[in-house]
């Protein structure tokens, strides 16, 4: 005898067009995970070597501040919220992909290792993967609406 | 820091994060057993973040102190927000969230560990 609908069996189809359910709730504790790590590791480094590599250091802290704001306006959701993410995930994909390269091609420029140097290889490559996975997933939950305007 | 209760905190983390990814593949949702292993994990978290502050007194050597404690702490906090960041999800996204949760442990052991020793000073 089968049972169609255990106790803990999901039954909810998912299909809103939303930024924080299904998929988009792994995807914003990726980004909150990425945003606690490199904000206390960049703060730390401000406050204690700043002078070794300014520059590794200071990038390491931008990269945190858009995590921030991705993960919370992941979280959020709204229009608005969109199109801050949108603007400041396009933003974290040309930083990595630029500071990723760099780091490649000469490896002493930053002195230190920053969050994207190597394309995040420190953090599993995870700075490399969450742009484009943030950038696909607000395509897929984009609103039928603005789909239709030009 | 290092040892014996550190490996087993890791240990039970990974067996956590495996049966929390078996769940996801199953379509399943949080359970009592998910819910029972993680606040096991969180009482030896408890007690590792009491240890190492014990042993943080007792020690003379010079290391990343407060990156040490905010490891610690940040160890008890992360799984009960995770686990509370994904408590409503309908779809198997909620268990997978958990299972990332477990996966995090891990590494910030390691990362405690590695500052306990004085690495990447």
């Amino acid at each position: 005898m089968s049972v169609p609908n255990s106790d803990d069996d999901v039954t909810t189809a998912v299909n809103e067009r939303v930024t924080n359910r299904g998929f988009g709730r792994i995807l914003v504790a990726l980004y909150a995970i990425m945003a606690i790590g490199a904000t206390t590791r960049s703060l730390f480094a401000i406050a204690t070597k700043f002078n070794q590599a300014p520059l590794a250091y200071s990038l390491s802290a931008f990269a945190a501040l858009v995590y921030i704001i991705a993960t919370v306006t992941l979280a959020r959701g709204d229009a608005t919220s969109r199109r801050i993410a949108t603007v400041s995930i396009s933003i974290e994909l040309i930083g990595v992909l630029v500071v990723g390269a760099l780091s490649l091609i000469d490896p002493g420029a930053f002195q230190k290792a920053s969050v994207w140097s190597w394309f995040g290889l420190e953090y599993l490559l995870l700075p490399l993967a969450l742009p484009i996975l943030g950038l696909w997933w607000l395509r897929h939950t984009r609103p039928s609406e603005e789909a239709v305007e030009v | 820091m290092t040892g014996l209760f550190a490996n087993l905190i890791i240990g039970v983390a990974l067996a956590l994060a495996v049966w929390a990814a078996v769940l996801a593949a199953a379509n399943k949702r949080i359970n009592r057993s998910l819910l029972i292993g993680a606040g096991v994990l969180e009482v030896m978290l408890l007690a590792y973040l009491i240890g190492g502050v014990v042993q943080m007194i007792g020690t003379d050597r010079s290391f990343a102190k407060f990156e040490f404690l905010a490891y610690l702490v940040g160890l008890l906090i992360i799984p009960p927000l995770g686990i509370a960041w994904a408590w409503d999800e309908k779809s198997r996204s909620g268990v997978a969230v958990v299972a990332v949760v477990f996966l995090v442990v891990p590494i910030m052991v390691v990362r405690v560990q590695q500052v306990w020793a004085g690495v990447g000073a």
